[in-house]
């Protein structure tokens, strides 16, 4: 029995050993990755951000054995991503390992060339996760990838909070990886990602006189897309309404102008907002009915009136601002990029499959002839601590 | 002594058994035919599946000592056992296939993909035989555990992706319409027939002959609950398209699953748990085609054929997996058409000999 025990002991050591050749210290931990069109024509150029762990632990200054680098950025270009990414490996002493990736970085001109190829790559690699942000930029994807914003010592990790805290803001989707490739594949719904763009916003420590000297990294916007290929970009405004469609908004600020001074204004802040889209089937041509309520309260004003005597005006202001907001998107997705990133089609289809199944072929020509009416209310719950009348010093 | 096992052992066979292959593999080919209504036919294929394990049970409990293989001996005679035995040795073999493209594309593909996969192989035939080697009881005591980890499995999957939950994924209902989404059911059928036959091979081990009915519906239902979470979490969560790309689509759900924000990437832990159902499948298939060796060559113990049936087995199931597509092919294709007839058509004759040959059937 011993000997057995001993046999199968020796027989279980040698098969497990060495299964994964990967020891931690022979990887490249790849934080962020840019894609970029490469410099000949069809060829791509792949940027990774990987982390340098010793110069990463939260410390600043270069510690011992340290470069005072947190990251190190590399490019490499290839006809494919997976060429390009090989092709790292001339210039990175490590093999690059996907598996900590926070966001992949689209740039415009690629994203407009189609996506196909980086949907395909990274949702066929098994070591990246599925919940990696996907986002899209008019700047070089590598430039955005190696700046550093934010508080913290890894860019990839700054932009992976930008997204967790955008909900603050709303104005821009929270795509990854798994929402990207199902609005990919379904036929009908055409997917967005969220718009990165490099903004002179910081100022340094040591020339504060030179405001907006560091560039730092603003998400806002929305890129839309063709099935694979980039059509266009929504502003602001038309992301927070395209939210209210795709995704749960129980944030975000709208300035109203005041009732009683013209060049003073009230903010209000969203405290939740919810969408209800009823379908109409009439005809071969459906129609929509979207019912919006809005939750808001007061949180700043330089109004003379107090809250109770400006409180219709300022529902009934934000309850406009929000119908405006979905009419603009609705112009974006109807007239000018003609695709339902709104998941109308899909709404459509859980109400009425058996219409749906004899409109679906021509849902691309149908879409922007849809009639979609919008009732949108708000209701101002509370002006938070205060109540009274602004006192005005008289001169 | 004679080994017996319980029936919550036997109802714990039964969910193991089923569960590996049932939660990814199966639910991939099913979204490819009928999308997001992949659930519904989980259920559907769980009432085939429920009528025949009852079948099962009713015919052997006509004569407790004997499995499939000696009820046929009992009523048609020697030849009639063997013929029996070497249908229950083929159903084992080509079942070792699809049990194999679950077990090494879980680790191969997730996992270790640098890893050869004779690597693989090797270490299932070692884990088969030790456990088919120690016999029903230790495999039995094993599922206990491996029912144990299914629930702690579903419930850390469930956790990680309620988050993500689009209940519009799942409307709307049977789109494919019912007959479709029946047909399709057959999907789930390959892997209940895993437990049907199974039953046929060990139910003389499970004691109280009276309760194999109830173990073995309760067992099938039980099986259900804890497997339809899966399909109706990978169309509401991934969507009816995504899931339908992968050959193992529970893994991609499992590798978006995140707890919070600080837990993610865990699906080394969900595998370690799945694991004891896999190893569960291997185990049984070598077991159960050992005893059907020893009965066609008349060997009274079956612990000798488990070198053979290993290396029948091991060679076919390197075989199929070592090309993706030839595998998938043959879990969606011959394999139905190989494991259906048998899990249907054997209990549905030995019931019916069993009706016609009832004098002799009450002297055995």
């Amino acid at each position: 029995m011993k000997v057995n025990k001993i046999f199968i002991v020796i027989l279980v050591i040698s098969l497990l050993s060495g299964c994964g050749k990967r020891q931690i210290n022979e990887l490249a931990l790849v934080s962020a990755v840019g894609i970029d069109q490469g410099s000949s024509p069809n060829s791509v150029r792949v940027t990774v951000q990987v982390v340098r762990p010793a110069d990463a632990r939260g410390q600043t200054g270069a510690p011992a054995g340290g470069t005072g680098e947190p990251i190190y950025s590399v490019q490499a270009e290839g006809k494919t991503i997976f060429e390009a990414i090989r092709n790292l490996a001339r210039f990175s002493s490590r093999r690059v390992y996907w598996a900590h990736n926070f966001i992949i970085v689209i740039n415009e001109k690629f994203a407009r060339a189609g996506i196909a190829d980086m949907i395909d790559f990274f949702t066929r690699n098994p070591e990246l996760r599925m919940n990696t942000w996907i986002a899209a930029t008019p700047n070089p994807a590598s430039e955005v990838v190696s700046t550093i914003t934010g508080l913290e010592v890894v860019p990839g990790e700054a932009v992976d909070k930008l997204f967790r805290y955008n909900e603050i803001v709303s104005e821009a989707p929270r795509t990854n990886m798994t929402r990207l490739q199902e609005s990919y594949l379904n036929e009908y719904t055409h997917p967005v990602l969220a718009r990165l763009e490099l903004k002179n916003r910081g100022i340094s420590n040591k020339k504060p006189e030179e405001f907006g000297s560091l560039k730092q990294i603003e998400l806002s916007g929305t890129a839309v897309f063709k099935h694979d290929k980039m059509v266009g970009w929504l502003n602001r405004a038309q992301s927070r309404a395209l939210l209210l469609f795709i995704e749960n908004v129980d944030s975000g600020i709208e300035v109203i102008t005041c009732p009683d001074l013209p060049n003073q204004d009230a903010t209000l802040e969203v405290k939740s907002q919810s969408l209800h889209v009823k379908p109409i089937a009439s005809g071969s041509v459906p129609s929509f009915h979207v019912d919006v309520s809005s939750r808001v309260e007061l949180s700043e004003s330089g109004c003379l009136a107090t809250f109770n005597e400006m409180r219709g005006y300022l529902e009934e202001q934000m309850g406009n601002r929000v119908k405006e907001q979905i009419e603009s998107l609705l112009a974006a997705a109807q007239k000018k990029y003609k695709v339902d990133i709104l998941k109308l089609g899909e709404i459509y289809e859980n109400e009425y499959p058996s219409e749906w199944r004899r409109i679906r072929d021509d849902w691309e020509d149908i879409f922007p002839q849809v009639q979609i009416t919008i009732d949108s209310r708000a209701e101002l719950t509370s002006a938070v601590l205060k109540i009274t009348k602004k006192k005005i010093p008289r001169g | 002594m004679k080994v017996k096992i319980t029936n919550g052992m036997f109802v714990a066979l039964i969910m193991t058994i089923i569960y590996a292959k049932a939660i990814g593999v199966t639910q991939g080919s099913l979204a490819r035919e009928i999308g997001h209504d992949m659930w519904i036919a989980t259920i559907l294929g769980t009432l085939q599946g429920i009528v025949m394990m009852i079948l099962t049970a009713a015919i052997l409990q006509k004569l407790p000592d004997q499995n499939f293989i000696g009820f046929a001996e009992a009523l048609l005679g020697k030849w009639a056992g063997k013929i029996v035995a070497f249908v229950i040795f083929l159903f084992f073999l080509f079942s070792f296939g699809p049990i194999m493209v679950t077990f090494i594309y879980h680790f191969k593909d997730y996992f270790l993909p640098e890893a050869p996969i004779y690597l693989f192989i090797v270490v299932a035939l070692i884990v088969g035989i030790f456990g088919g080697f120690h016999g029903l009881e230790v495999m039995a005591r094993m599922a206990l555990v491996g029912a144990f980890a299914v629930v702690c499995l579903n419930i850390l999957l469930l956790t990680g992706s309620l988050s993500e939950f689009d209940i519009h994924n799942l409307r709307p209902v049977m789109e494919k319409g019912f007959i479709q989404t029946s047909w399709a059911s057959r999907h789930y059928d390959t892997d209940w027939a895993l437990a049907t036959v199974m039953a046929g091979m060990i139910l003389p081990m499970v004691k109280q002959s009276e309760k194999w009915v109830k173990a073995g519906w309760s067992g099938m239902i039980l099986t259900c609950i804890a497997i339809t979470m899966w399909p109706i979490l990978e169309a509401a969560v991934l969507s009816a398209p995504v899931t339908a790309e992968y050959i193992v689509s529970c893994m991609h759900l499992a590798r978006g699953a995140h707890i919070g924000i600080f837990l993610h990437r865990y699906e080394l832990i969900m595998i370690a748990l799945f694991s004891t159902s896999s190893l569960i499948q291997i185990m049984m298939s070598l077991y159960c085609s050992a005893h059907a060796l020893s009965k066609i060559f008349g060997v009274k113990d079956y612990r000798p054929m488990l070198i053979p049936a290993g290396l029948a087995l091991g060679a076919f199931g390197y075989w199929l997996v070592l090309d993706h597509l030839r595998a998938i092919s043959f879990t969606e294709k011959e394999w139905p058409l190989i494991s259906l007839p048998i899990a249907f058509l054997l209990p549905i004759i030995l019931w019916t000999f069993g009706k016609l040959f009832r004098r002799k059937l009450s002297r055995s």
